[in-house]
């Protein structure tokens, strides 16, 4: 939200850059050929799009979230009920979704925002497990550990594609909403606010900032922003129950993926993202599931213990030496 | 401008501030003096709405502030700066003062403009990139002053703005005091340099041990026995 | 109700609360004096089961002789925990503080896995489901040590914080680590000892459980949350708090067990824990403001 104004040679290479990135997006369906990686691609950008909503109550405003599977899992299960239930669209249940983990996230705000650190953590693992208890045990409604189908009958109208490669354009576009929404926060008064407030609170209170306003709008934004990605993510597997989608590791995974990446940065947490899921995968591939979150456990204590501005800060480190060492910035 | 009423502050059973009243007139420079402890940064966070009294009410330009909040309180023209200075750390030095330019409503553009102005003036603007964590505390507690401006407020509590800086550095905040007070802002001052009290202040306020003990013009409280007793052992720079 | 059965259900209550006891003193410990919430406290009962467990299945060593091995074994696991992770955590950022210990829970959850696989064992001794009768009330032995157990340790900590100098020590860390290291205090020796105690009292309460419970990696998990929920409710950093509301959860996890079935127990007693922290962050015995870093 500061610096100074780039200079000409520095926007070219940015605009040539974000052409070239662009283009290699549009691509990846091309370029992926077989369904495995494709399929994996799509989660990346499922995982891009939750660490990035965590980021926007966590990272911006300083509130540590470990109960975000609970928004994901409103998200899924809102759609796939509206869906099989009613028949509604999942287009239109993603919204109503949206605005339900809106709802609860703003409510979850308003009774915790004067909660400070360990008990802020405390009080949203609490929420979480509320709802997934809801989720297993309210049979009649989620059908419990069981969980649902959805069934194939639907279309592009009902969210459902017949190729991978729609999926991918789709979860594109939901990065792009909730980059863009973190960007606009970023440069907003909103933007200000919050940061002002996980900095210092009773400066930015007396400075005039009213913090329930903030952090409940914060709350909200984040919550309906990863009920999104819970709609979309229950139309790509087109099956959800409680420990893909409620369960507290989810939680934890969100957190990871942001703290990894960077969080309090619009990138960090979509470069966590392009990192961790991957390696996750390719070690669940060739290791097993146990040694594959036992590698997530050691790389979360050594990012958070070395670098706890996550690895987009080392990268615009190197960054900048690059564009020192190359005369594009001085 | 501002009304102190009987204002007392418990903490766990030790009393803080004790039944103080004082006023606080429009354009006016008010000193609020006393030995450490004395619960002078009490009665500025119950001023600005951080701290709740027990009994007793503020006012603001006539209004009873006890159900507003610090923010609130500074809607309606008040700012504050905090001895233990409280920096937004990560954040750049101009963009600790676009927060408080925001608040009054100010878009961001405005509000940043209104910022680099405010910098200019404190001789802060060669700082504006830099992260206010890594300022020195002479710096840190003029980006106080500039956060505290920014804004807009017409009521200025200033908590030991002057602690640690040298005699330049102090000739200077009180030329800049000088200069806002022409244009009509008015200053509770709490401030251990008691030849910059003399120099500023109109008005001087005395407590210790949370109680009013004198209050008058800066001469009057020097002579004052009670004050003279309260600082006894106490050295300062009297004029 | 009968009386009878009131009487059984809270008995049990008591004995269940005895052992989150064990879990809970440690676990308020460790934030009272560190200011660190230890996510991965559960992980080091577990390793303590596990360490029963083998001692039993291998060389058939029973757990009550075997816990003389395990928990110098799981003392030792929280000096390393707490010379690699935790010490370097203190002071840094909030999210450090939070996410080091929970990154160290998922490594030992799952390194646990990758070891001994997902199987549920269990260790099977001729006392794991012997009991005594009191009156009409049936007390299951195993039980019975173990909440013993947890109420002489609970106890001797707080005669050692007490009446000790070391203890003392301890608890001007916990008032404030700055004094404190002024005075002359080795902080740093303080963390490691309260650190280390505390984990190894969670492997004592892992080795006692194992002639009960169920082994297996992902067990902590569900002791862990109940915990938190204890130890808020006792107030952060309070050891008899702690100990009170141990004894008050159990009972009322039993009860409303009984009444509600366990699913709709555990869902009132989060959302009692989330009505404590938004009413009353402190706790029952807390100090207000523990929950603002130092």
């Amino acid at each position: 939200m500061s610096g100074a104004t780039p200079s000409t040679a520095r926007r070219a290479v940015r605009a040539v850059g974000l052409v070239l990135l662009l283009a290699l997006l549009l691509a990846v369906p091309a370029l992926l050929d077989s369904a495995y990686w494709l399929d994996l691609a799509v989660m990346v950008l499922v995982w891009a799009a939750l660490a990035s909503a965590w980021n926007i109550s966590a990272g911006y405003a300083g509130g540590l979230s470990l109960g975000h599977a609970a928004f994901f899992g409103v998200g899924a299960y809102t759609a796939v009920l509206l869906f099989n239930e009613l028949g509604v669209s999942p287009w239109l249940g993603m919204l109503v979704g949206a605005v339900l983990a809106g709802l609860l996230g703003a409510l979850l705000g308003v009774i915790t925002f004067r909660l400070k650190g360990p008990f802020f953590v405390l009080a949203t693992l609490a929420f979480g497990f509320v709802v997934h208890i809801l989720a297993v045990n309210w049979r009649g409604l989620t059908r419990g550990a069981a969980g649902l189908t959805l069934p194939f009958d639907g279309g592009p109208q009902n969210m459902l594609f017949a190729d991978l490669s729609t999926y991918w354009y789709v979860g594109l576009g939901l990065v792009a909403l909730v980059l863009g929404v973190s960007l606009w926060i970023e440069r907003s008064r909103l933007g200000y606010y919050l940061v002002a407030l996980r900095e210092d609170e009773d400066a930015a209170r007396s400075l005039g900032v009213r913090v329930v306003g903030c952090k409940v709008i914060a709350a909200a934004i984040s919550a309906a922003l990863t009920a999104v990605a819970g709609t979309f993510y229950a139309t790509f597997i087109q099956y959800i129950d409680p420990a893909s989608t409620t369960q507290f590791e989810l939680s934890v995974q969100i957190a990871l993926v942001a703290i990894v990446g960077g969080m309090g940065t619009a990138l960090g947490p979509l470069l966590g993202a392009v990192i961790v899921i991957p390696l996750g995968e390719v070690l669940r591939a060739s290791l097993g599931g146990g040694p594959a979150l036992a590698v997530y456990g050691l790389l979360l204590v050594v990012i958070v213990l070395t670098a706890p501005n996550g690895l987009i800060a080392g990268l615009r480190r190197v960054g900048r030496r690059v564009g020192v060492a190359t005369g594009v910035v001085r | 401008m501002l009304g102190i009423e009987h204002v007392t502050v418990d903490f766990d059973g030790l009393r803080a501030v004790d039944d103080v009243s004082f006023e606080v007139a429009e354009g006016q420079v008010v000193g609020l003096i006393g030995p450490n402890g004395a619960g002078k940064t009490t009665l500025f966070n119950v001023v600005s709405g951080l701290v709740i009294p027990t009994r007793g009410r503020v006012r603001l330009a006539g209004e009873d502030v006890a159900r507003l909040g610090p923010a609130e309180r500074s809607r309606r023209g008040l700012g504050r700066t905090f001895q233990v200075v409280k920096p937004f750390g990560g954040l750049s030095v101009l963009d600790n003062v676009v927060v408080g330019a925001l608040t009054r409503g100010q878009r961001v553009g405005e509000a940043r403009e209104t910022a680099a102005g405010i910098l200019t003036r404190l001789g802060l603007e060669r700082f504006a990139t830099t992260t206010a964590r890594s300022l020195p505390l002479a710096l840190r507690k003029r980006l106080e002053v500039a956060r505290a401006l920014s804004t807009g407020a017409r009521l200025l509590l200033l908590d030991e703005i002057m602690g640690g800086l040298n005699p330049t550095e102090v000739n200077e905040t009180l030329d800049l005091l000088e200069s806002l007070r022409a244009e009509g802002l008015t200053f509770l001052v709490i401030e251990h340099n008691m030849h910059a009290i003399m120099r500023v202040a109109e008005h001087v306020v005395v407590i210790n041990q949370g109680v009013r003990i004198a209050e008058g013009t800066p001469e009057e409280v020097t002579q004052h026995p009670e004050v003279v007793a309260a600082y006894l052992g106490e050295p300062h720079e009297s004029a | 109700m009968p009386l009878d059965l009131t009487l059984q259900i809270l008995t049990s209550g008591l004995l269940l609360g005895g052992l989150y006891a064990l879990l809970a003193v440690g676990l308020t410990l460790i934030f009272g004096v560190l200011r660190v919430v230890n996510f991965a406290h559960a992980e080091f009962m577990m390793l303590g089961m596990f360490g029963a467990y083998w001692l039993w299945a291998l060389w058939g060593i029973d757990p009550y002789l075997s816990i003389f091995i395990v928990v110098p074994g799981v003392f030792l696991l929280g000096v390393l925990t707490d010379r690699l992770v935790i010490q370097r955590s203190i002071g840094a950022p909030e999210v450090t503080v939070v996410f080091a210990t929970l990154g160290v829970s998922i490594f030992l959850q799952n390194a646990a896995l990758t070891a001994w696989s997902a199987d549920i064992r269990s260790v099977t001794t001729p006392y794991g489901s012997a009991v005594v009768e009191l009156g009409s009330v049936r007390i299951s032995v195993p039980m019975l040590v173990s909440f013993v157990v947890a109420l002489a340790f609970a106890t001797g900590l707080w005669l050692f914080l007490n009446r000790t100098m070391f203890g003392k020590a301890i608890q001007a860390v916990a008032q404030n680590r700055d004094a404190a290291a002024l005075m002359g205090i080795d902080v740093g020796r303080v963390y490691l000892v309260t650190y280390s105690v505390a984990v190894a009292a969670a492997g004592a309460m892992g080795v006692l459980i194992a002639p009960l419970f169920s082994v297996y990696p992902r067990v902590g998990l569900s002791y862990i949350v109940t915990v938190f929920v204890i130890v808020v409710l006792g107030g952060l950093g309070s050891v008899v708090g702690a100990v009170i509301a141990a004894l008050l959860v159990g009972v009322i996890e039993s009860v409303v067990g009984f009444l509600l079935g366990t699913a709709w127990a555990e869902l009132a007693y989060f959302l009692v824990f989330l009505a404590v922290l938004v009413v009353r962050p402190q706790g029952l015995l807390g100090r207000r403001g523990a929950e603002v870093y130092q």
